[in-house]
């Protein structure tokens, strides 16, 4: 085709988010703004205790109240088939099949009524007798049950207790993180309905193609007949990456009742009822020799995980291939307590990994008297670790020493406790991150037409990290025409099948596919014998056609199996100030740089956002973040914005952020993804930051002020 | 849970006087400015975040200054002048906060973004966008998750010094 390369390319430029007017505008439709015609409103019962069993449910005065259409509990609610497995090794346990209580919030009915008001008024009238039992609610709990090894991340090398034994230098330190909160700021919505045997169903999700297989499973219907829409949602941050029990609860109401039913959470059941990051204990030991080689690492990790409830905490996954050393064993235990289940939280297991590792090698660091970034470099792992092949990219090494540039790292006094600015200690530390490569495959149709536009069509969702935005640019890079003649319609299960947003896998494997559309559109063009110089729009002109579309797939796993690269994720080498008031204990960021190693960018100015938004997310997994339990309910005793803390605007410190690194070998257009890695390392370097500090290791995050007085 | 408990209510008649528009509504005494915009005028720029008073989606303008509208009830804006997002552009053409936002990409998930922009357009017309700090500071009562807030404080910045 002669039209595609006449420009220069638009991969990577800064230009403004597709959909960004009309999200200024408040035009851009969430879950909670759909309103069906002749919809009801649902609202949750939730118990009130996290173990034993429900003895009595009595819905007579919810049935009378107000308004009241409908109210199911396990009584008289149909049943249902078990969900499948989804691609992330996940499935619901479906709170219905039997009279147990596995945590507090546990949802025990749905009410529905002509509005929201009367719903949720109805709700309250539900009585509920239980059997309550103690919660379990510690990872140290002699009653926990502890699984070994449940999703197969055991893994040796080498022999990793004998390299500790005769290492000149070890470290041992045990490393804890209590559970946090997703927290997107949009409420998670399920809006049902049945149109004549087919369910349509606007759903907070990451995962549309999950929802639909998991919904038609349970209610017996082909996949084909269940449409999950999802055009926008407010974040997720993994929260939407599972099958939740609400969308069930409102789906089965809507097909009793025969009618839409809309159910909005409410903050509080959103901290218990869309998962979370499972706290997690790590024994780190780490073996070295006198000049700084690692000669051992070993890793056990216990998670916490909802009873009965599968999902996997991948922190043990980037242990063996974090850097070169010999002798590597990781052992994985889950310990299932009386916790709201579990989900994925940005960075999964590495977030966890990295704060252990990190800090750990911090530790190391100051045993030996080598500079961190040195003792880094001095293991870094030019190769994969494990299978010897050559990394499809890695520029880690640039990130570490561009890092230490930027920050200015070379001026540091090693010493704990030898900065001062006025009343405060001021520290400065570092980490460096890795993010596994991920992927699944992805299916996407473009369509050129007369007027020189295109469309591209894919089931994707975009949850805040520019979908949009870099599928039209990159379309009309490879196409050669303006973004804003590109349409990308987004978030609909009717549309070619896509993963999920999540794992930093879905810029990869859609850009993949847009390239591969591209190139079956291209090989169309190209035999309607193009002129050069001429346009899409002047060749279906001239040969009297309206549109051309093509099909494009990319299976990224399948092609990972087969390389002779390594596939590599995205890099990242963090540097943190932090000035700390001894007094109070209180620790603030001062500024902070970050070096990342993304790959090819689609966009330079989406990217930075995901960079910042992680980066800002990590701040507050160092310092605030935490769900605490009521020891004797199991209830999230802050689970609401008020009491549950984030970074707010005046947290953030000052950012420096840079991007490093070159495209890709394995990815078709040569990116990595960037939702997660920014988040990776920023605990650890604060954490690092405040040894720095104050001589004060804190092995527990978050870093708050009763561990530093 | 909902601000909007179950506990005696009566139905009030109020004008609400919304983007230069009014509507005539007959409520339940209890429902919030929030509920009322969006389940009655299909107003739904305006979010709801948490319900609460603690995350700001909700802000929007009562005669000129910034409220949570989940914290204030319908009928006590009966003769208020109220904007929200939707009111903010000027014959279709957006406002200079809307503008520098999306230049600035301070949005991601773009779901505080409503909240975000109003906050930031009261706090244009009280002056007090004179540094970054007092930018940061005044902008801390409305959460994002996503994280946006240095785009968020250029973009204001650009705004205050245009
Ligand atoms: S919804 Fe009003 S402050 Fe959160
Ligand atoms: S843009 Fe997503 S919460 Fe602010």
């Amino acid at each position: 085709m002669t039209t595609t390369l006449t420009k220069q390319s638009l991969l990577g430029r800064p230009i403004d988010r597709i959909d960004g007017r009309r999200k200024v505008a408040g035009a851009a439709p969430y879950p909670s703004d759909f309103d069906l015609p002749g919809q009801a409103h649902a609202a949750l019962v939730s118990s009130t205790i996290a173990n034993g069993r429900i003895t009595r449910i009595d819905r007579s005065a919810a049935e009378a109240a107000p308004g009241v259409l409908l109210v199911l509990t396990r009584d008289n609610a149909p049943a249902v088939a078990d969900p499948p497995m989804s691609n992330l090794g996940s499935t619901m346990r479906w709170y219905f099949r039997d009279d147990r209580i596995l945590h507090y919030g546990q949802h025990i009915g749905i009410v529905v009524a002509g509005t929201r008001a009367q719903a949720q008024a109805a709700a309250r009238l539900v009585e509920v007798e239980y059997a309550a039992e103690e919660p379990v609610l510690d990872l140290d709990d002699p009653r926990a049950t502890i699984e070994e090894n449940p999703y197969g991340l055991d893994s040796s090398r080498g022999d990793a207790a004998a390299a500790l034994d005769a290492a000149d230098v070890t470290v041992d330190s045990t490393y804890t993180i209590g559970a946090e909160i997703n927290s997107p700021m949009g409420l998670f919505t399920t809006v049902a309905s049945w149109q004549g045997g087919r369910l349509v169903v606007h759903d907070t999700t990451q995962f549309p193609s999950m929802v639909r297989a998991s919904l038609a499973a349970m209610f017996g219907v082909p996949e084909r007949d269940v449409r999950v829409l999802i055009p926008f949602l407010g974040g997720g941050f993994g929260a939407g990456l599972r099958l939740w029990s609400h969308t069930v609860l409102t789906t089965m109401a809507a097909r009793e009742l025969d009618r839409p039913v809309k159910l909005v959470l409410t903050r509080p059941q959103m901290f218990s009822s869309t998962g979370h990051r499972a706290a997690s204990r790590q024994r780190m030991r780490l073996g070295a020799t006198q000049d700084g080689r690692l000669v051992a690492i070993d890793h056990d990790a216990v998670a916490a995980n909802g009873i009965g409830d599968m999902l996997p905490a991948p922190i043990e996954m980037g242990t063996p291939m974090a850097y070169a050393c010999d002798n590597v064993a990781t052992h994985e235990r889950r310990a299932h307590l009386n916790i709201a289940f579990t989900g994925f939280m940005r960075a999964p297991g590495s977030v966890e990994l990295h704060f252990a590792l990190e800090s750990a090698l911090d530790e190391l660091a100051g045993k030996l008297g080598i500079d961190p970034v040195e003792l880094r470099l001095r293991n870094y792992a030019e190769v994969h670790p494990e299978s010897g092949k050559p990394w499809s990219s890695k520029a880690l090494r640039e990130c570490l020493t561009v890092g230490a540039d930027r920050f200015g790292w070379s001026g540091r006094d090693p010493s704990p406790r030898s900065t001062r600015d006025g009343d405060l200690l001021v520290g400065q530390g570092m980490a460096e991150a890795s993010f596994d490569f991920y992927a699944q495959p992805c299916t996407v149709r473009l369509s050129v037409d007369r007027g020189g536009n295109a469309l591209v069509r894919t089931g994707a969702t975009d949850i805040g990290t520019g979908t949009y935005t870099i599928t039209a640019q990159l379309t009309a890079d490879l196409l050669g025409i303006e973004v804003d003649q590109v349409r990308v319609e987004l978030g609909d299960t009717d549309l070619p099948p896509a993963p999920q947003s999540g794992g930093s896998g879905l810029a990869g494997a859609l850009g993949a596919a847009v390239k591969d559309a591209a190139a079956a559109l291209g090989e169309r063009l190209a035999r309607l014998d193009g002129r050069p110089g001429e346009t899409i729009a002047s060749l279906l002109d001239r040969h009297g056609l309206d549109e051309l579309s093509a099909t494009g797939h990319s299976d990224l796993p399948a092609a990972a199996a087969t390389t002779d690269l390594a596939v590599a994720g995205p890099f990242a080498a963090t540097f943190a100030e932090v000035g700390v008031d001894e007094e109070l204990g209180v620790v603030r960021v001062r500024r902070l740089v970050s070096v990342i190693d993304g790959g090819r960018l689609y966009n330079e100015k989406t990217a930075r956002s995901q960079i910042i938004g992680g980066t800002v997310m990590g701040i507050g997994a160092a310092l605030l973040e935490e769900a605490a339990y009521d020891p004797h309910t199991g209830r999230v005793a802050n689970g609401t914005f008020g009491d549950y803390l984030m970074a707010v605007n005046a947290d953030v410190p000052d950012l420096d952020i840079t991007f490093v690194g070159g495209p890709d070998a394995f990815n078709p257009v040569g990116t990595k993804g960037l939702g997660e890695i920014g988040i990776v390392a920023v605990a650890p370097a604060i954490a690092n930051a405040v040894h720095h500090a104050t001589g004060r290791r804190i092995r527990d995050l978050p870093i708050t002020l009763d561990k530093l007085l | 849970m909902s601000s909007t408990t179950a506990a005696r209510s009566t139905e009030v008649t109020v004008e609400l006087r919304v983007n230069g528009r009014t509507y005539p509504a007959r409520l339940d005494s209890t429902t919030t400015l929030l509920d009322a915009l969006r389940d009655e005028l299909h107003l739904t720029g305006t979010k709801k975040g948490c319900d609460q008073g603690a995350c700001g989606a909700c802000t929007v303008l009562r005669d000129g200054k910034r409220i949570v509208s989940c914290l204030t009830l319908a009928a006590q804006c009966d003769g208020s002048e109220i904007t929200t997002i939707e009111g903010l552009a000027d014959d279709g053409v957006p406002h200079p906060v809307q503008e520098a936002f999306v230049r600035h990409d301070a949005l991601q998930c773009g779901y505080c973004t409503a909240g975000q922009v109003m906050s930031a357009v009261a706090l244009l017309r009280e002056g007090r966008a004179h540094t970054d700090d007092e930018i940061r500071e005044f902008m801390s009562g409305n959460l994002c998750r996503c994280a946006a807030y240095p785009n968020i404080v250029a973009a204001i910045r650009e705004v205050a010094d245009s």
